[in-house]
């Protein structure tokens, strides 16, 4: 009981503050930065830094006056949060005073008078914690300091590129890249490359790994010719690096390269080191490099994407790694565009295809999560490409694209595409398309069929166009073994039979051709048996005494098929 | 089974076999030559002794046939194929199989390309098997004089080792027919027309089982041109040295004479695959791609629906993965 009343006591002042600081009157919230002091000292130095501190630096106001007092406070809270040791701990909230654009609260001499002395004060601090926190402050010191200072502040950073701890380092290299930002070319070129250089070479590959940051920000600043001079050594032993977790930082981060080195930088340079990350021993590092690939490839030509890049993006999709695939099926099709329509069907869909087979579920939900937004619109494209082959090529994928995208989807977005196909003016294509409905049938089940596909081709039958006619014969003879007797019984026969006295003599012999593939399928059950004598043997004997010879010769093939099953059959029996 | 039983068995079977023998020759007849037309197909040579069987049925379909034969919409027209017989291929790729669409081809089958004993052998099969679905009509490269010139004499004697195939062909160039005619309404001919023929009834009363002569009607038929331009009407010399150059009123006065609405030819290459002239009177088809492997055009096809709608149906070449490796056999004298 006791404790806790303690507890409640001792949260009061906190409780208090925080309302004061959330009133609406600026006076109040004045007031309550006025008594910081008060407060953190009631708090005790352990509390101070644990609680209050990390509060105040994620509550910056908007009321410049408050901030100039928070300032104020700020400045002399380093005794109340235990001394010098944890001087560092004020640095966040302090750091966000000085990135505000009131000139009242980042005054030059405020910052000369405060920030500065704190920083070197930092920089000179024994532990390596308070090294390492100055490093992060040294960015919006510089840009804020005198030209004297500055100077000595460029000293200053170099001296953290070669301290003893590693952390300091690491907090340098961090850092750099934001130091880069406001450094003039001049001291890039004289102080910051050096250090640059230094700690591209660290022994540590934590810290290495900090430096691809500062490359692109460095390259950012440069001339071609200067990149070439100091960049292109360190870029080089960065994409070999022994350790995978700088190649997996420079693979992770290849197409800011990319922007900022230029063009000569990539066709000589960048082109080979990417095809070695996409080579990588390491998963970490390929999955890496498969995010980049249309990233880069933007960047270069479509002959250098055909011989060197997509030979390793082939290799990548049977990757042992899933991650690798998953990865690339999440990029792959931002290639599309990249690569023109031709190149597309020849060498990107059939990566398309085997990752859609992929047997990881992620990789497979990758793919198609990108297929409407990049594949679907290429597929609807190159469904109707002047080039017939083309489309034939499209229409090979169809059915794996169906089993894929599930029946509602498939319905919305590729059935009016499927059934324009059996219109097409390539026989070859009609054909394609034909059993295409075929393979549609067996993925999607014959009730489907029933409701979606046959009833338009069926309408396709009556059709002036003795063609589509011709072409309702193919596509219900080749769906026929796929459906059900009584979906022959009840659509596909009355279709057939009324063909039977079409004036044109080839769809006549198509008729009888059909029979032939219907009569083994009806036979299948009692029910639809019947039909042949009382249809299919009646429409056959008319067909035999057709005027026309073929007519008359596929009846009699037709006929003769039927009897010697049932010859069969009888004895079959026996 | 006593001995006897087994020869009253043996001889019911003989009698059931005798019964239905003349069906069955006739079905297996088929089958032979469907096989036949498979084994072309994959652009296998046939037999000499398959040749000699082919040409011989060959000639007695073609003997019956009118020297303008009279063919049925819905029908296919395509011009010259020249051997190109991966090209052929890709013709029916795009406009289905005979049977199942019904062709027209206007001549020249023979020369140039390197397959013109395949191709012709093809469209002779299917001739055979399918006379109604098939129409063959005789084009300027169905000759002896001209096949000896340009490739398909020494095609023959490269890939059979003498001249009698070249001869058992040149003796069927002889009864292929001049002309064609569609529905009453089309006229098809190889080259084009003659200043000597006003009517269809004189091209049926030539005789044409002969080699093609150097002038006259028939030569006419197989080797005019049509020739559009403003300061020319009616008839001049043709620069090919055989027929004549026609204007757009020869075209108009025959169709007119005959009751007719178009004439569909061949015989010239076209870019674009066909060209229509004279206000749509005269059409030109050609149905080989990139013509000598080198000329860089494509080819069309005509389809003609039942109710004479005309559709072009433009086609490249074969791409490389749909030929195979020319193979060549040795005539006998190099062993």
């Amino acid at each position: 009981m006791n404790t806790e009343m303690e507890n409640e006591d001792s949260l009061y002042p906190i409780a208090v503050l925080l309302d004061e600081l959330r009133a609406e009157d600026v006076n109040y919230r004045l007031n309550a930065i006025r008594r910081l002091s008060t407060i953190a000292l009631a708090l005790g130095v352990e509390r101070t830094r644990d609680e209050l501190v990390p509060f105040l630096e994620e509550s910056i106001d908007d009321e410049d006056e408050v901030l100039l007092a928070l300032a104020d406070e700020l400045g002399n809270f380093v005794e109340y949060a235990g001394g010098k040791e944890y001087a560092h701990l004020i640095l966040g909230p302090l750091e966000n005073l000085a990135a505000v654009e009131e000139t009242l609260v980042r005054d030059k001499q405020q910052i000369e008078t405060y920030y500065i002395p704190l920083v070197k004060r930092l920089s000179e601090g024994e532990w390596f914690t308070n090294r390492t926190s100055a490093c992060g402050l040294y960015a919006t010191a510089y840009k804020n300091a005198t030209v004297a200072t500055q100077i000595e502040l460029r000293t200053a950073f170099k001296r953290f590129c070669s301290d003893d701890t590693p952390m300091v380092r690491r907090a340098a290299a961090k850092n750099l890249a934001a130091m880069a930002k406001e450094i003039s070319k001049e001291h890039i070129i004289s102080d910051i490359i050096p250090t640059f250089i230094k700690l591209s070479q660290d022994e540590q590959d934590s810290v290495r790994v900090l430096t691809v940051e500062d490359l692109i920000s460095i390259a950012e600043t440069l001339s071609l010719d200067e990149i070439k001079t100091y960049l292109l050594t360190p870029l080089r032993s960065m994409v070999s690096d022994k350790s995978w977790r700088v190649r997996y930082m420079i693979a992770e981060n290849f197409v800011r390269i990319t922007k900022a080195v230029g063009e000569e930088i990539i066709r000589d340079e960048l082109v080979l080191a990417f095809v070695r990350l996409m080579k990588d021993n390491e998963a970490e590092v390929k999955t890496a490099a498969s995010s980049q690939v249309p990233g880069f490839a933007q960047y270069i030509d479509k002959q250098t994407i055909l011989i060197h890049i997509m030979p390793c993006v082939k290799e990548l999709v049977t990757d042992t790694s899933q991650h690798v695939r998953a990865s690339l099926a999440t990029q792959i099709s931002g290639l599309a565009p990249i690569l023109g329509k031709e190149a597309t069907t020849e060498h990107l869909l059939p990566l398309f295809l085997q990752l859609l087979k992929d047997e990881s579920p992620d990789v497979r939900l990758n793919i198609i999560s990108k297929l409407e937004q990049s594949l679907l619109p290429a597929i609807v494209e190159l469904a109707e490409d002047k080039q017939w082959r083309v489309r034939l090529a499209i229409i090979d994928y169809i059915p794996l694209l169906a089993s894929q995208l599930g029946v509602s989807f498939f319905d919305e977005k590729l059935g009016s595409l499927c059934m324009s196909w059996l219109r097409d003016h390539v026989y070859s294509i009609r054909e394609a398309a034909t059993m295409n409905l075929k393979k549609l049938t067996e993925v999607f089940g014959v009730d489907w069929a029933k409701n979606t596909i046959i009833p338009k081709v069926l309408s396709m039958g009556s059709h002036p166009n003795y063609l589509y006619r011709m072409t309702t014969i193919f596509a219900i003879t080749t769906m026929a073994p796929a459906v059900t007797p009584e979906v022959i019984r009840d659509y596909i026969l009355p279709t057939v039979n009324n063909l039977v006295t079409d004036p044109i003599p080839n769809i006549r012999f198509n008729v009888a051709k059909s029979y032939e593939v219907l009569i083994p399928v009806l036979k299948q059950s009692q029910e639809t048996g019947i039909l042949l004598d009382t249809q299919v043997k009646p429409a056959l004997d008319k067909l035999k005494e057709d005027m026309d010879a073929d007519v008359k010769y596929f009846a009699e093939r037709a006929f003769l098929a039927e009897s010697e099953r049932s010859l069969l059959d009888t004895y079959g029996k026996r | 089974m006593g001995n006897s039983d087994l020869d009253r068995f043996v001889g019911s079977q003989h009698v059931l076999t005798l019964r239905v023998s003349s069906e069955l020759f006739e079905l297996i007849k088929r089958i032979n030559f469907c096989r036949q037309i498979e084994k072309i197909r994959n652009c296998e040579l046939i037999t000499e002794g398959e040749v000699r069987r082919l040409c011989a049925k060959a000639y007695e379909i073609l003997i019956e046939e009118s020297n303008v034969q009279r063919v049925d919409a819905p029908v296919t027209i395509c011009g010259d194929i020249h051997g190109q017989f991966y090209d052929l291929m890709e013709l029916f790729r795009v406009g289905d199989d005979c049977p199942k669409t019904n062709y027209l081809f206007l001549g020249d089958f023979v020369d140039r390309g390197y397959y013109s004993v395949e191709t012709f052998f093809l469209l002779l099969a299917l001739k055979v098997r399918y006379p109604d679905r098939i129409t063959l009509i005789r084009g300027n490269h169905e000759s002896r004089q001209i096949t000896q010139v340009y490739g398909f004499y020494d095609e023959c004697v490269r890939k059979y080792g003498t001249a009698d195939v070249w001869n058992l062909c040149c003796d069927i160039f002889d009864l292929i027919s001049l002309a064609a005619i569609i529905d009453d309404r089309i006229f098809c001919v190889h080259g084009g027309l003659s200043p000597t023929i006003q009517v269809l009834d004189q091209i049926k009363n030539l005789d044409r089982m002969q080699e093609v002569p150097h002038d006259g009607p028939m030569c006419d038929l197989l080797w005019s041109d049509p020739y559009d331009s403003s300061d020319m009407d009616g008839w001049s010399l043709s620069p090919r040295g055989a027929g004549f150059l026609f204007g757009g009123d020869a075209v108009a006065s025959f169709l007119h004479m005959n009751d007719l609405e178009l004439i569909a030819r061949a015989h010239q290459l076209v870019m674009e695959g066909y060209k229509l002239m004279f206000g749509e009177t005269l059409v030109t088809v050609w149905s080989a791609p990139n013509y000598c492997y080198r000329c860089g055009n494509v080819a069309a096809i005509l389809e003609l629906d039942d109710q004479l709608n005309q559709t072009y149906k433009i086609f490249d070449a074969a791409t490389e993965e749909n030929r195979v490796p020319v193979k060549t056999i040795l005539p006998d004298y190099f062993l």
